[in-house]
């Protein structure tokens, strides 16, 4: 597994290196709303502002925006992709099985994600001189949202496998994405409340509110129900990817687009 | 020799709105090492769904596939053993360099990344590709992209080759490189499963052919065999002279049929002789066997089963 996640990091960091333009600007985009944030212009980290003032706030709701959307829907648009070009079946000729060399794909994906990101975020440090008090315990939420993310990207790719067009779809999700980020249902009562814990993402997003908008203490417990939430849409979404990838060999449209 | 291939009663229906449309129904094949079995079809006659169904992208409904033993569709480790190149498909990145796509399928298949690139190196020097390992495969011309794609699809050593439309729209040149380059990996061993619209290269490289029409097959034989069986006693001379009125009504007495400065004799050997003892000693200009070559096959085979 480790081989396959090392290929796949070599391989998407080739496929950026080929077009030089596209990665610019996507670094240009990074810079820019980091430096936006560092100059206290909090719009520009769009539904992240509302984890708290403070730029660590800020920047971990940038970073949760943006991977939890990577994660939504880079499995279903690489797999569009593929299916265009006619590679999809090439993939799925591995010996690994498509959901390993996926898993890895998206794991190697969200590395290079990270890496830019962090790479960006220490050089506007040092430039700019800017101190950050990170609340570690920051990070564990995090992961939860996006095991919970990655289980929406999945239960997406498995439709994107046998439907092959969903980009509508996926733009659509956006919001959905934004409203399951952006509602606080850790503070609503009754069967909100209830929502708030079975829905992906929120209870993760819900605990880093807590923790970097409220200052309260970090919450073992909650933070059981987002890891337990965050697992069982994991599960959920790569259980339908494999149905998906059965009904699609049965159904002989592995190749069509 | 045990065989790499074998399927054994596929079968596949795809749903439609007029009811299930039977694409392959109980389609067998073998494949031993070596051999290179041309499965040919009109458009739609079953050849990628069977294709599909043996390197385990597409569920047969009944029936099975085993590569060297193994079933593709249950044992990841069969896929290991089979290599393909898909018509209609790119098969390789074209954002990535041949050398490049080499490793990256190579450890796909499960080889180490170092392992990948040497073989992938070995190959493009092979397939007369080395100088262009560091560019970009979409720069590539057409004929260079189909031998990437087979280099690509052998970088694992895989039992089975299947080559789906490898030589559709190269130019003369290219395809004749990829048909030597099939003889020579069947030479070494290597078992192909070649399926083709191109019947003069079905006939050139294949030991075995397989026609299918409407999801089944119509004939297997030995090329040469089957060429044989529908090439029939049937000889053609060439007279430099119309030949003489008496010689015409002995001519025709032997079954023979004169037209003009030519005779057809459809009979058996001995029957040749008398036919060119009455000729003697008209000048001859050529002499033939007639041969079916493997379009006429095709074609009067598809035509009996439509008329059938």
């Amino acid at each position: 597994m480790l081989r396959l996640i090392a290929i796949e990091f070599k391989r998407g960091l080739l496929m950026l290196r080929r077009y030089p333009v596209e990665m610019a600007g996507q670094l240009v985009v990074i810079t820019l709303i980091f430096y936006g944030l560092f100059l206290g212009a909090r719009y520009v980290a769009g539904p992240a502002a509302q984890f708290g003032d403070r730029l660590d706030a800020l920047i971990v709701g940038y970073v949760l925006w943006t991977l939890t959307m990577f994660a939504v829907g880079d499995l279903s648009w690489g797999l569009m992709s593929e299916a265009r070009e006619g590679t999809l079946e090439q993939v799925f000729l591995s010996p690994f099985g498509p959901l390993r060399v996926y898993l890895a794909r998206n794991l190697a994906a969200l590395l290079v994600v990270l890496a830019f990101n962090l790479a960006i975020l220490l050089v506007l440090l040092v430039l700019t001189g800017a101190r950050l008090r990170f609340v570690g315990a920051a990070l564990w939420p995090l992961l939860a949202a996006l095991l919970s993310a990655y289980g929406i990207g999945y239960a997406l790719g498995a439709m994107a496998l046998y439907f092959k067009r969903i980009q509508a779809f996926l733009n659509l999700f956006q919001f959905v994405m934004m409203f399951l980020i952006m509602a606080s249902l850790e503070q609503a009562q009754g069967p909100a409340r209830l929502a708030g814990a079975l829905l992906p993402v929120a209870p993760a997003a819900g605990i880093l509110r807590d923790l970097l908008a409220r200052g309260l203490p970090f919450d073992p417990g909650a933070f059981a129900v987002a890891l337990f939430n965050g697992l069982f849409y994991l599960a959920l979404g790569l259980w339908l990817f494999l149905r998906a990838v059965h009904l699609t060999k049965r159904r002989g449209l592995l190749g069509g687009y | 020799m045990e065989a790499v291939l074998e399927a054994r009663g596929l079968r596949k229906a795809y749903p439609a709105r007029s009811g299930p449309v039977v694409a392959v129904d109980g389609v067998d094949l073998t494949l031993a090492p070596g051999e290179v079995l041309a499965f040919l079809g009109p458009n739609g006659a079953g050849k990628t769904t069977t294709i599909k169904m043996i390197a385990g992208l597409v569920l047969p409904d009944a029936g099975q596939v085993r590569i060297e033993g193994r079933d593709p569709h249950r044992d990841p480790a069969a896929l290991a053993r089979v290599g393909a190149v898909l018509e209609g498909n790119r098969n390789v990145y074209w954002r990535l360099t041949p050398l490049e796509n080499l490793e990256y399928f190579g450890v796909l298949r499960g080889l180490s990344a170092a392992t990948a690139r040497r073989r992938g190196r070995r190959m493009l020097e092979r397939f007369g590709l080395l100088e262009k390992a560091r560019v970009l495969t979409q720069q590539l011309s057409r004929g260079m992209q189909q031998k990437l794609a087979i280099a690509v699809a052998l970088v694992h050593r895989p039992r089975l080759l299947l080559l789906d439309e490898p030589t559709l729209g190269l130019d003369v040149e290219a395809a004749e490189r990829v048909k030597a380059l099939i003889r020579e990996l069947a030479a070494e061993g290597q078992a192909i499963l070649l399926t083709t619209h191109q019947l003069a290269v079905a006939e050139a490289l294949s030991h075995r052919v397989a026609i299918i029409r409407k999801g089944r097959i119509v004939a297997e034989d030995r090329t040469q065999a089957l060429l044989a069986q529908f090439s029939g006693e049937h000889y053609r001379i060439e007279l430099a002279v119309e030949p003489d009125p008496e010689r015409r009504r002995r001519l025709s007495a032997l079954g023979a049929r004169v037209e003009g400065a030519r005779v057809v004799y459809a009979g058996e050997e001995e029957g040749l002789w008398r036919v060119l003892e009455v000729l003697r000693p008209l000048p001859l200009v050529r002499l033939e066997r007639h041969r079916a070559d493997l379009t006429e096959v095709f074609l009067r085979l598809v035509q009996e089963e439509a008329d059938a």
